[in-house]
């Protein structure tokens, strides 16, 4: 069921003619520079790894054409299939080391980084979170990077934006319990909402692969929060606003990162109408390429890229900057290049590492409206 | 609030119940677990949602689909539990258990190559969504027909085997392969016939319960699987009432654990109880021995 997908990606357009033609050149020095790409495609967060390949795969494209630059450097990318798995992570990472990966790129879920990433950091082997949001990723090993914003960053620009709108005085949160993507969530509202002069009046649970809500959200009901706030993946948070809607909650709502996908207008409809979500990006964002990376994504994939997309891609633009920069032969290389690679435009806006290789950026705070993703005014 | 959490346990033990009326069907004949059968509940509710998609009405997607179901029912017969029946590998036997997992599996990758790994939810305004009301509790048009259908389908199914010569067939099939032949009973065509109504019944929960949550993906069955289980072995394995009964009793405990106690142990003060329950009864609420009593 792996769906693994090889992608060779050339010289860059105008630097590898001329090496080529001279027979010199970084591409005649240096043989293919293997990363490794492992997101789940299949499986309960099989939306979000699905984005993170396509968006790869444009990227690899991208590079080969050159209108992503790396410095003339093949690389050779594999894009693994971890369905939903930190066991398949963890196999496809070590068979990764063993054929000379210099980068790994994902995985796709914090859960599963906190139990693969480790064995990279052993490996000596450096890895670029494009997904992974929960607090304490990088700070695994000194060469785990990640491009994409911690909720910790997010989460007290949306609450301010629902003090600011909405006058929230009150909150109830559920979230899952049994997911490190969906508790980052509970953790860091929990932690914040009373920061900023929230009271938290309930908190309920879940787990994942639950159909049904109602008791949860009766009991949050009679709690009577000004705001509910989700910690869901995109299959439960649709129910959960669906079935919020049933039992006759209709105030204010926060999604959690999980909310940060299409699929939760495609399942929720309406009832997704009205929730903000703390975004790292969202499709009419005014950043570097944008809207170049959403009209070839669209047309390749027929459908829009969402964050988890647009993470993965300006994870490849950072990457292949960093290749171009310092010339990495080795997984050695590579990391010393991703803590020297500066500033670089990407579609998620400019993007540069803090000293702990977390991102160094700004999120957007955005609200689904009309069944898309705009700008929370 | 309790009248809301009452009507919350009801019909979730619908969902519940629903679901093991046709798993606790076959058990009840073959003295078999079909693990295939949440696979055909899947199957069938992606059948019913491409109808849907396609401008098919829904209960008329809903009847196709449950014929489909049927159908993958005995072709699963066919093709997992019929050639170790000729090679005399029968009931409680772990060789057409896998047989059913095998069959599962399969049936799960052809559908995520065809639908792909995102659940798809229902068209806007194709399926029921009006909210109702009685007291204080609200309910919605398909919560109550997820409720009415598994209560209609417990009487009709327990009607059939009491009261009709296919009932017959089929509890002395349960009973005795050997002596049902002797008596002239066809005992491949009653355990076709038998995998076709557990299939029909299992299609027709998946296709429901699709529509009530307004998503239908790959894991469904396997999510609510685990669930049956336990419904059919608390009500009594084989035991079509019992299934119904252990169905509402574990919607009533999950609801109320959440309503009164915590959600972070809804499932373990659940299943703690079903435990009790069978540590008094351990053949179940309405089992009369284990097993074998369809």
């Amino acid at each position: 069921m792996r769906n693994i997908t090889r992608v060779l990606i050339a010289t860059a357009a105008l630097g590898g003619t001329l090496a080529a033609a001279t027979g010199a050149g970084l591409a005649a020095s240096h043989p293919d520079l293997k990363w490794t790409a492992i997101f789940d495609s299949t499986g309960p967060a099989g939306a979000y790894g699905t984005s993170q390949k396509n968006a790869l795969e444009l990227a690899a494209a991208d590079i080969d054409a050159g209108k992503i630059e790396s410095g003339g450097q093949k690389i050779s990318i594999d894009i693994q299939d971890s369905a939903t798995s930190p066991a398949q992570v963890i196999n496809i990472m070590q068979s990764a080391f063993g054929n000379g990966t210099s980068l790994i790129v994902g995985p796709t879920l914090s859960s599963e980084a906190f139990k693969a990433d480790p064995l990279a950091v052993k490996a000596n082997v450096p890895v670029m979170g494009v997904s992974n949001t929960a607090n304490g990723i990088t700070e695994m090993g000194p060469c785990v990077f990640r491009n994409s914003l911690s909720e910790a960053q997010i989460v007290p620009d949306v609450i301010e934006a629902a003090k600011k709108s909405w006058h929230v005085k009150t909150a109830a949160i559920i979230y899952g319990d049994d997911d490190q993507f969906t508790k980052a969530d509970y953790t860091i509202f929990n932690a914040d909402l009373p920061k900023a002069g929230v009271k938290v009046v309930d908190v309920e649970t879940f787990h994942k692969g639950d159909v049904d809500f109602k008791a949860q959200l009766t009991k949050i009901k009679e709690a009577k929060p000004d705001v509910i706030v989700y910690g869901a993946l995109y299959a439960e948070g649709a129910k959960l606003l669906d079935q919020a809607r049933q039992v006759g909650l209709h105030g204010h709502e926060i999604g959690g990162n999980g909310f940060n996908s299409p699929q939760i207008i495609a399942l929720a409809g309406k009832a997704a109408d009205g929730v903000i979500v703390g975004a790292a990006w969202y499709a009419g964002a005014e950043t570097n390429g944008n809207a170049a990376f959403v009209k070839n994504y669209t047309a390749k994939y027929s459908k829009s890229p969402d964050q988890f997309a647009a993470q993965a891609y300006a994870g490849a633009q950072i990457a292949a900057a960093a290749v171009k920069k310092s010339h990495p032969a080795d997984a050695a290389g590579m990391c010393s290049a991703l803590k020297q690679v500066g500033s670089v435009q990407t579609v998620i806006g400019p993007f540069k590492f803090a000293s702990t290789r977390d991102a160094d950026a700004h999120g957007f705070v955005v609200q689904i409206k009309n069944g898309t993703f705009s700008k929370f005014e | 609030m309790f009248d809301q959490q009452l009507a919350n346990g009801i019909f979730l033990g619908a969902v519940y119940a629903l679901f093991a009326v046709g798993y606790t069907l076959i058990f009840g004949v073959l003295d078999i677990l079909n693990l295939a059968h949440s696979a055909i509940f899947m199957a069938s509710s992606f059948v019913a949602l491409a109808l849907v998609r396609h401008g098919v009405p829904f209960w008329a997607a809903f009847l196709a689909a449950t014929m489909f179901g049927g159908a993958l029912s005995v072709v699963l017969d066919r093709v997992a539990f019929a050639p170790l029946r000729a090679r005399g590998v029968g009931g409680g036997a772990l060789g057409p258990l896998i047989s059913s997992i095998a069959f599962g599996i399969i049936v799960v990758s052809v559908m995520r190559g065809i639908f792909g790994p995102d659940e798809i939810g229902y068209p806007s305004g194709s399926v029921p969504t009006a909210n109702l009301h009685l007291g204080h509790a609200s309910f919605t048009a398909m919560d109550l027909s997820v409720l009415l259908v598994s209560l209609v389908m417990m009487i009709l199914l327990s009607l059939l085997l009491k009261a009709t010569p296919l009932g017959r067939a089929i509890r002395a099939v349960a009973e005795n392969t050997k002596a049902a032949s002797l008596l002239g009973i066809n005992v491949e065509h009653t355990i076709g016939l038998t995998f076709l109504i557990a299939g029909a019944l299992g299609a027709a929960a998946g296709i429901l319960i699709g529509a009530q949550f307004n998503a239908v993906g790959i894991l469904m069955g396997q999510r609510i699987e685990l669930k049956g289980l336990a419904v059919i072995i608390l009500g009594g394995m084989g035991s079509i009432p019992g299934a119904v009964l252990g169905g509402f009793l574990l919607g009533l405990l999950e609801v109320f654990s959440v309503a009164y106690l915590s959600s972070s142990y809804r499932d373990a003060i659940a299943f703690a109880v079903m435990f009790l329950i069978l540590i008094v009864r351990p053949s179940g609420l309405l089992g009369k021995r284990a097993g074998r009593t369809a």
